[in-house]
């Protein structure tokens, strides 16, 4: 059961992948094979969790930091449950759009679907597909469109510094600062610096962390100077990582850029406020705007 | 924008030539293989045109052996991806360590379109701004960006994976490929792709600081080829040094035709069109599209089995010639184009006034033959 789900979890996002292809490559009649596998493995998806969660112990709601993990899990590698664990597979019964709210809220930061399915899975018991996670963005964009301001918050999207336009592959909450939700060139770095600190603050919330949120920290760990233990000791497992190191690590590498990254994105707020209205300022601007950054084109 | 493109006429040659279809883009695989084969006029005429060659293979039936496969490019696109998430989290650490990079070096902007908007003649510009201009953000990585090269007298354009931009000026050329690297060995061959593909880049990008006025120098000949680590998707960076690959490239980029001069000798109104309807399927007769390729000539050798999706037709095509055993076999045979003539002239026939001396060659090579045999030549 469990490899059944996250073997369709990894097809989905390959099949999504070959969908693209082909319709990029303008190949008509292979984009609609991939779309009918797709559609296929995705429903296979959806009963096959219909299925675990009927086997289920009382369905997880809300944030749960107990130890049982969703065997399906979407982050790197497979993660064999530790004896003191249960794989009880499990199911939340929010709404897909308020698990992605519960996951960028507890990082802060904007950030791509696979981390946030992956946030999700280590400190609220249950993920999703990413597949369902991008057209999110679309349905929410419709829905403020429809009636802007009804919902009391949005998922909606990162804008790049430069042409405000949706930055590829991120997602914001509406009711964060602008300055939160631009994306300048520093930004990238910075908030995955921050995404560590608030997954290693959350970790340290919790008395016995899953494993699955500890391999997350370690993967962050992984990739920031000095947050992993050094060279020529046993290579960091997820028992080795220890938050307040990672925590420690990270603010002094923000140190050094988080001056300039502020500065860009202060900028970037203020023309968005100035230059956009509700509705782009959530989702992006679609058109390319003239803005001093664009300089002198056409020079050749 | 487009004052370096060529005058409107040949430019509306090669797209009466190509058809309906839009422009299939030169990379840099393409131009390398095309750079290798400078001899063939089918070739030239169709890349500069920007046929979809592997379509006109298919439809005229002879489909090309080879291409990716789709795992292989799902494959390759998850792998990159991979590296690339998180704010480039792993590329980063790899680059941190196979370039020093400095801890403030980490800006990362993205060249895949302008706001959204795929026009390459924008992409370009931007690039341009971005990697020369004097006010931009801070930068160390730039994905995807869009270079150009000036290939037989029109640009091409051209996009590396990243290019990473030091503080002290230097400019590295970075390619992402999903084939492994077990024990720091990889397949030879596809290094030696990957090394001359990240040379055409190294090539473009000085050509563009140059014709800034800047130092073409800044680009480095180290390039770094990043690969997953044996089977698993660790990845691991290694240093390619491409002098020699852009040595070669110079030598070959000198020597192509102009594009003008390859038109010439062809009628106006030649098309390769496939004349697709609505579901892209092509409606143009196979034996009038045939027709029209063969009216300009191919130079078919053996490596075109590797480097061109059309080979198989013309291979089918040269089947008798000599030329289409090896590039080295005409010469050696002294000019003399296809086999059944060498073979005649073995067996004794009369040979004209320039088969003289290579059919004394022929005549002893068939003695020589016979004795070892025992047997005429067939």
């Amino acid at each position: 059961m469990a490899e059944t789900i996250e073997a369709l979890e990894r097809r989905i996002d390959e099949l999504r992948v070959a969908v693209r292809e082909a319709v990029l490559a303008g190949d008509p009649a292979l984009a609609s094979a991939r779309r009918a596998e797709l559609k296929r493995a995705e429903q296979a998806w959806e009963d096959a969790l219909t299925a675990a969660t009927a086997l289920a112990s009382p369905v997880l709601a809300g944030p749960v930091l107990a130890g049982p993990v969703l065997a399906g899990t979407v982050s790197a590698g497979t993660v064999p449950a530790s004896p003191g664990e249960t794989a009880e597979p499990s199911g939340s019964l929010l709404p897909l759009r308020e698990q992605v709210y519960e996951a960028l809220s507890l990082l802060q930061v904007p950030a791509a679907p696979k981390l946030i399915a992956t946030v999700h899975e280590a400190f609220f018991g249950s993920t999703f597909p990413t597949t369902k996670v991008t057209s999110l963005k679309r349905d929410e964009e419709r829905s403020f469109r429809t009636a802007p301001f009804a919902r009391p918050y949005y998922i909606c999207a990162a804008l790049s510094a430069d042409y405000l336009s949706p930055s590829r592959g991120l997602l914001a909450v509406s009711t964060w600062p602008m300055e939160r939700r631009v994306i300048g060139s520093l930004s990238p770095r910075v908030d995955f610096l921050t995404a560590a600190i608030r997954v290693a603050d959350a970790i340290e919330r919790i008395p016995t962390p899953p494993l699955s949120a500890r391999r997350l920290l370690q993967r962050f760990a992984a990739s920031i100077p000095g947050a992993a233990p050094g060279p020529g000791s046993a290579p960091a497992g997820p028992d080795r990582v220890k938050p307040d190191v990672v925590r420690r690590a990270a603010d002094a590498e923000l140190s050094v850029h988080a001056d300039a990254d502020s500065r860009m994105r202060k900028e970037a707020a203020d023309r968005a406020r100035r230059q956009l209205a509700d509705a782009e300022q959530l989702f992006g601007s679609k058109l390319q705007p003239v803005t001093e950054e664009t300089g002198p084109v056409g020079e050749g | 924008m487009n004052s370096d493109q060529l005058p409107g006429p040949v430019e509306a040659r090669l797209d009466r030539l190509r058809g309906r279809a839009l422009p299939v883009n030169h990379n840099a695989r393409t131009i390398s293989a095309l750079a290798a084969n400078p001899g063939c006029p089918r070739r030239a005429l169709m890349d500069a045109a920007g046929v979809d060659k592997q379509k006109i293979a298919a439809h005229i039936g002879y489909p090309a052996p080879f291409g990716q496969s789709r795992f292989a490019i799902t494959r390759g696109n998850a792998f990159e991806a991979r590296v690339k998430e998180n704010g480039a989290a792993q590329l980063l650490t790899l680059l941190r360590d196979r370039l020093d990079l400095d801890l403030a070096e980490v800006g990362y902007t993205d060249f895949n379109d302008v706001g959204g908007n795929p026009s390459r003649e924008l992409r370009h510009v931007r690039t341009r701004q971005g990697l020369i201009g004097p006010h931009y953000a801070p930068r160390t990585l730039f994905d995807h960006p869009l270079l150009r090269l000036r290939v037989g007298g029109r640009h091409a354009y051209l996009e590396p994976d990243l290019i990473a931009l030091r503080l002290d000026g230097t400019f590295h050329v970075i390619e992402i490929k999903s084939f492994p690297v077990i024990d720091g060995q990889a397949d030879p061959a596809k290094v030696a792709a990957a090394a001359i593909q990240s040379a055409v880049y190294v090539r473009a990008l000085r050509d563009l600081i140059a014709d800034a006025g800047g130092d073409p120098g800044r680009v480095s000949h180290e390039t770094i080829l990043i690969a997953p680590r044996d089977f698993a998707s660790q990845p691991v960076a290694t240093s390619l040094d491409v002098r020699k690959q852009l040595g070669v490239l110079d030598r070959q980029l000198v020597r192509m035709t102009k594009i003008e001069a390859l038109l010439e000798p062809y009628p106006e109104t030649l098309t390769f069109d496939l004349d697709p309807d609505d579901d892209g399927t092509p409606r143009r007769p196979r034996e009038e599209l045939a027709a029209a390729i063969a009216v300009v000539p191919a130079d078919y050798a053996p490596e075109c089995l590797v480097t061109c999706e059309l080979c198989f037709a013309c291979r089918a095509e040269a089947a008798g010639s000599t030329g289409a055993l090896g590039k080295s076999v005409r010469e050696d045979l002294g000019g003399i184009e296809y086999n059944a003539q060498v073979l005649a002239l073995a067996r004794g026939q009369l040979p004209s006034a320039e088969q003289a001396e290579i059919a004394v060659q022929l005549l002893r090579a068939a003695q020589l033959r016979e004795q070892l045999l025992g047997e005429a030549v067939p």
